[in-house]
């Protein structure tokens, strides 16, 4: 394949010094979650900026300024680009890595490469953008079925306010009892918050991002800003790990101008009004409990003790610990989009955080991630090792 | 023999400057572009912790301190061993390359150790998932050279003054004779095998590791008031 396309197009100046500055010790290795149900060190990080390499060297070395661009094995592209994609973007080698190259944000931008070629996303990713520009979600399930099922009767929304909820696409469609306990949550502390009509509160992008397909963000990026602003928000809560990150991190990019709200997870809204006396826990639960840190919530923005600080506010609950937690948390197999894919792999990831949390005796794994949510409850289903699964919010709702 | 020498060292020369000049262009080229929307503050605490990184590779340290040892030994003597040889290169040779000369020397006994060290790790125990070929081919090549430098300094010493000659005349595009020692030219065509493979990680890493201590620095502003 002929390549008239530099391959450091996507990347920014700290990415290029980046794939430069890997040392390829494997150290990462030890810590990436498909290696662990895989054991195929040709999707690994290091032999993934290896292949790399050698394309921007193709394009963009010295030879290709010369004599012009080399030519680059078809195989070994497309190689890559699977490699790409089975990741699951959790980032926990970038963590480890002894040099520190930021690979959480570095495999998507390489994805993206890998689209503007032709090579990317694999399978049904590839279906991403017409279902967003259809209904407005990456599951193109009918904006009416956004809100209804789980929205809980008794919460009255105002029109405007300066505290907005946003669902999210996987929350709403994928883990209802997630979003119904953050509406529950929230109605408890009392502040009137608000939310976007069902068609008005489309795809945040993360999908989009995280698979490399850039071309709608914008549009989405400044819709959903808009809507927000012209009902008066200025802080905008959400309980996805990977839409507070893209918020957080991105919109500003694609919407051009500094977010004219913030963003904070749910549990950072929660931890602070239990701290402040707006929330109380009324009811004990004599239970030990695991908490799974999804990693674009723990790497990715860095929300870590405020779950823990709500689920230490139960009185009666014994908070127990991944051997691999907070910062260095293991991914449970559903990040990167890599789960609608390689399935197999998120299953036996899903499982892997199972196990442990059964062999650590927890009565009950506690999640904060809809994806993670989604992904592990299918793990379980039919497998030996069985344990019960709740989301923070759904956990919390229940006790006030 | 001694004109192939000759031509091979300027060859491995303009071929260092060509690669370092093919890989300064595609940096240049990228910081032509766009930076990441996330610009943190540059801090005095980024800065100090980058600088431990350097010299005390404390990434490596937490994920595997056995390697950490192999690592920064090996990098700590190397160092060491380059600066103790610039005494061949400069004239007149500066009083801080004197001073390194005798622990450049006990680094000269320690670096093949650790080359050691870190090939029977790599190799030989079930502790690494991934080993890269090109990595052990520097390590066991990088041993040879100092295998041969050890021989050298211990037991078959070469003329040290018809080596600066040497070594002066080509710095100085002046060639002179090549000193009659088998060892020397094995060990100095070695590194002229070396030169060309040197990774480019040594420019870059310590620029990726400032760029992780800001991310670290700022990771906790990213959604959380300052």
């Amino acid at each position: 394949m002929k390549n008239d396309r530099s391959f450091t197009e996507e990347l920014s100046s700290r990415q290029v010094l980046e794939i430069d500055a890997c040392t390829q010790c494997g150290e990462c290795l030890k810590h990436c979650p498909v290696q662990d149900v895989t054991g195929n060190s040709a999707v690994s990080p290091p032999e993934k900026i290896r292949m790399f390499r050698e394309f921007i060297r193709a394009t963009d070395g010295l030879k290709a300024r010369l004599f012009g661009p080399a030519e680059v094995d078809r195989k070994l592209l497309e190689d890559f680009t699977k490699a790409v994609y089975e990741c699951t973007t959790c980032g926990a080698c970038g963590q480890n890595c002894p040099v520190g190259i930021f690979t959480q944000r570095l495999w998507p931008m390489l994805r993206k490469e890998m689209v503007k070629r032709g090579l990317g996303p694999l399978g049904v990713q590839a279906e991403l953008p017409n279902a967003i520009r259809h209904s407005g979600n990456p599951y193109d399930k009918p904006a009416a079925d956004r809100y209804t099922p789980w929205f809980p009767e008794q919460v009255k929304l105002v029109e405007r306010s300066a505290i907005a909820y946003y669902a999210g696409c996987t929350g709403a469609y994928e883990a209802p009892p997630m979003v119904r306990g953050d509406v529950l949550v929230l109605n408890a502390i009392g502040e009137p918050f608000t939310m976007l009509p069902p068609e008005e509160e489309v795809c945040c992008g993360f999908p989009l991002f995280i698979t490399g397909q850039h071309d709608l963000l914008k549009e989405l990026v400044t819709r959903l800003v808009e809507g927000y602003t012209a009902r008066g928000v200025k802080m905008l809560v959400c309980s996805c790990p990977c839409c507070v990150n893209i918020m957080s991190r991105d919109w500003p990019l694609f919407y051009g101008a500094v977010l004219p709200f913030k963003i904070r997870h749910i549990t950072q809204y929660v931890s602070e009004a239990i701290t402040q006396g707006r929330l109380r826990v009324n009811k004990e639960l004599h239970e030990s409990v695991i908490y799974h840190d999804p990693c674009y919530l723990s790497r990715g923005v860095g929300v870590i003790e405020e779950p823990r600080s709500v689920l230490k506010s139960i009185p009666g609950v014994t908070l127990l610990e991944f051997e691999r937690h907070g910062l260095n948390s293991r991914c449970c197999g559903s990040g990167g989009a890599a789960r609608k894919v390689f399935h197999e792999n998120a299953i036996k990831m899903g499982r892997q955080t199972i196990d442990e949390a059964v062999a650590k005796k927890a009565d009950r794994l506690i999640l904060s991630c809809p994806a993670c949510y989604a992904k592990v409850n299918e793990a379980m289903q039919g497998y030996e090792k069985q344990i019960r699964i709740t989301d923070i919010m759904e956990l919390m709702s229940g006790l006030i | 023999m001694e004109k192939l020498l000759i031509v091979a060292v300027y060859a491995v020369y303009a071929a260092f400057w060509l690669r370092f000049l093919g890989h300064a262009l595609v940096w240049w080229k990228a910081t032509q572009r766009f930076s990441e929307p996330v610009a943190p503050r540059v801090r005095a605490k980024a800065c100090a912790l980058t600088a431990t990184d350097v010299v005390f590779f404390n990434k490596l340290f937490w994920v595997n301190p056995g390697l950490w040892f192999g690592e920064w030994l090996f990098h700590a003597t190397l160092t060491l061993v380059f600066l103790r040889h610039l005494r061949l290169v400069l004239d007149p040779v500066p009083a801080c390359v004197w001073w390194v000369q005798t622990p450049g020397l006990i680094a000269g006994y320690l670096l093949p150790v650790s080359l050691g060290y870190i090939l029977i790790i790599r190799l030989l125990t079930n502790q690494e998932k991934y080993v890269a070929p090109g990595n052990v081919f520097l390590l066991g090549l990088v041993l040879v050279i100092s295998c041969v430098g050890l021989l050298m300094q211990a037991l078959f010493k070469p003329d040290i003054v018809g080596v600066k000659l040497f070594i002066l005349g080509f710095t100085g595009f002046s060639p002179a004779a090549v000193p009659d020692s088998f060892l020397f030219v094995l060990h100095f065509s070695l590194v002229l095998v070396l030169v060309p493979f040197l990774p480019t990680h040594i420019f870059t890493a310590p620029l990726v590791m400032m760029e992780a201590r800001k991310r670290e620095q700022a990771l906790r502003l990213v959604i959380h008031e300052e």
